[in-house]
């Protein structure tokens, strides 16, 4: 799967998966997920964590990796693009 | 005093939505489409899905795991708080009194259905943050600013009906000058297949006190009401559409779902509410019945009524606001006493709706149909009984100066 398309399901994943109420395409790509755009608070943390496990097939074991992960959409989509199996 | 209403329920998402189909006399009882269901019943008193104003108040991630009953209760809540014109000091001292029955099951529901169809593998903690009954109380406080004492009942049909009656206690004992008292539950699968089970539900539209009747209807919703101490009340100039003049509280002690027969509990709440009143039968004019519209409760209710009141009860108007907005469970009591308020408020008796042939054994009776009628009324009583044996009956006045 090539980066655009990606991103694209990353954050349809983001908007449905969390019942955002922001269309898709209106997530920023370089802002911090976790921060004042979106409104997500701890409990969506832990959501987000076992939704992108569950899609993609990665591993969030930890915080640190956590924080790395959800820098921001772009952010993401490189820790799916390098961690991901096969 | 009782210094603002609001409520929602299938007849509307307002309390001039509530009167106008009170006097309309519709009846909002339709086809159940909240869920797929494949048992007997079809029927609901369904509130069309629409987000609150008050919501906005919330932030976004509370926002978006309100259950459905807690989006009701903060509608009721905010519109019966603007009602009263409860600023936010009035607010932050208040005391809140909480009934419901099954609290966010429904969305509960969905995790499992979900996850039983494969639609997701994992649990969903953010999902099941609305299952708890006292997520209501931490909703409505967290959107309108209550800082006072709170408490969440659960007694089954008379959830709120004691929390009118125990907000009123709170103010009485000196706790708060305003109390607002809540009731809210929605339409979820354990209660629907749980009373389709039991044979308890009608499977067209409820008629209560029919001779054909067959059960109930559920419905769903939520009422608030603020009620306030009458001096405090009359130093801000609030205006007060009724007054709580007693209530009265007892148990069956009999069985898990049926009445007990001669209505002991039920009895014994009405006449404790009216010597909490001070006031002889004589002086109600008009009763606001449990009225499910199940064989057993009718009969019970009528027993207790003709005890209470004698030859005097073919006199009385008597309906049941369970026939235009189905029973609404934990939320019946209050949107009852809601009802109860507009009726005193209005001067209206509300109408059985669907009562076409009374049951012979209460020809005698008052039974009043659609259309309804306009008439000033000075007290009114309006009674909630619970699976389990849980009765309570509130007695209401009209507001002096009325």
């Amino acid at each position: 799967m090539d980066r655009d398309s990606l991103r694209r399901e990353v954050k349809d994943l983001l908007a449905t998966g969390l019942r955002l109420q922001i269309a898709p395409g209106d997530i920023p790509d370089d802002a911090p997920i976790f921060g004042e755009t979106l409104g997500l608070d701890s409990i969506d943390a832990l959501e987000l964590v076992v939704l992108v496990e569950d899609r993609f097939h990665v591993s969030i074991p930890d915080e640190e990796v956590g924080r790395r992960a959800f820098g921001s959409v772009d952010a993401l989509v490189d820790f799916i693009l390098a961690e991901r199996p096969g | 005093m009782i210094t603002g209403v609001g409520v929602v329920c299938a007849l509307g998402g307002d309390v001039p939505a509530l009167a106008a189909g009170l006097v309309d006399g519709r009846c909002a009882i339709g086809p159940l489409t909240l869920f797929p269901y494949r048992g007997r019943c079809r029927s609901a008193a369904q509130v069309p899905e629409a987000v609150p104003a008050a919501v906005a108040a919330l932030p976004l991630a509370t926002t978006r795991r309100l259950s459905r009953p807690d989006r009701f209760a903060l509608a009721a809540a905010a519109e019966a708080c603007g009602a009263a014109g409860l600023d936010a000091g009035l607010r932050r001292r208040a005391a809140l009194a909480v009934g419901a029955t099954t609290g966010g099951m429904f969305e509960t529901e969905e995790v499992y259905r979900r996850r039983r169809a494969g639609e997701e593998r994992r649990f969903r903690l953010s999902r099941l943050l609305g299952t708890p009954l006292s997520t209501t109380a931490a909703a409505v406080s967290q959107a309108l600013g209550f800082y006072g004492p709170q408490v969440t009942l659960s007694t089954a049909c008379s959830s709120s009906a004691l929390a009118v009656a125990l907000a009123a206690d709170s103010i009485r004992r000196g706790e708060a000058r305003v109390a607002l008292a809540l009731g809210t539950d929605g339409l979820c699968r354990l209660t629907y297949a749980g009373f389709d089970a039991l044979q308890a539900l009608d499977l067209d539209r409820c008629r209560p006190f029919d001779r054909h009747r067959r059960g109930l209807s559920l419905g769903e919703g939520a009422a608030a009401l603020v009620l306030e101490d009458a001096e405090h009340a009359r130093a801000r100039g609030a205006r007060a559409h009724a007054a709580l003049l007693g209530h009265g509280t007892a148990t069956d002690a009999h069985h898990p779902t049926a009445p007990h027969p001669e209505g002991r509990g039920a009895l014994a709440a009405l006449r404790a509410a009216l010597a909490a009143a001070g006031l002889p039968p004589e002086a109600i004019d008009y009763v606001n019945a449990h009225g499910t519209g199940t064989p057993q409760n009718d009969a019970m209710e009528v027993g207790v009524l003709r005890a209470v009141f004698g030859s005097r009860l073919a006199r009385v108007p008597l309906s049941s606001t369970k026939s235009q907005v189905g029973h609404c469970l934990g939320a019946a009591g209050a949107i009852e006493a809601a009802v109860t308020v507009v009726a005193l408020d209005e001067g209206i008796v509300p109408p059985t709706v669907g009562l076409r042939e009374p049951d012979p054994a209460w020809a005698d009776l008052d039974l009043v149909r659609t259309p309804g009628r306009r008439v000033p009324l000075g007290a009114a009583l309006t009674s909630s009984y619970g699976f389990g044996g849980h009765n309570v009956t509130l007695v209401l006045g009209r507001a002096e100066g009325r």
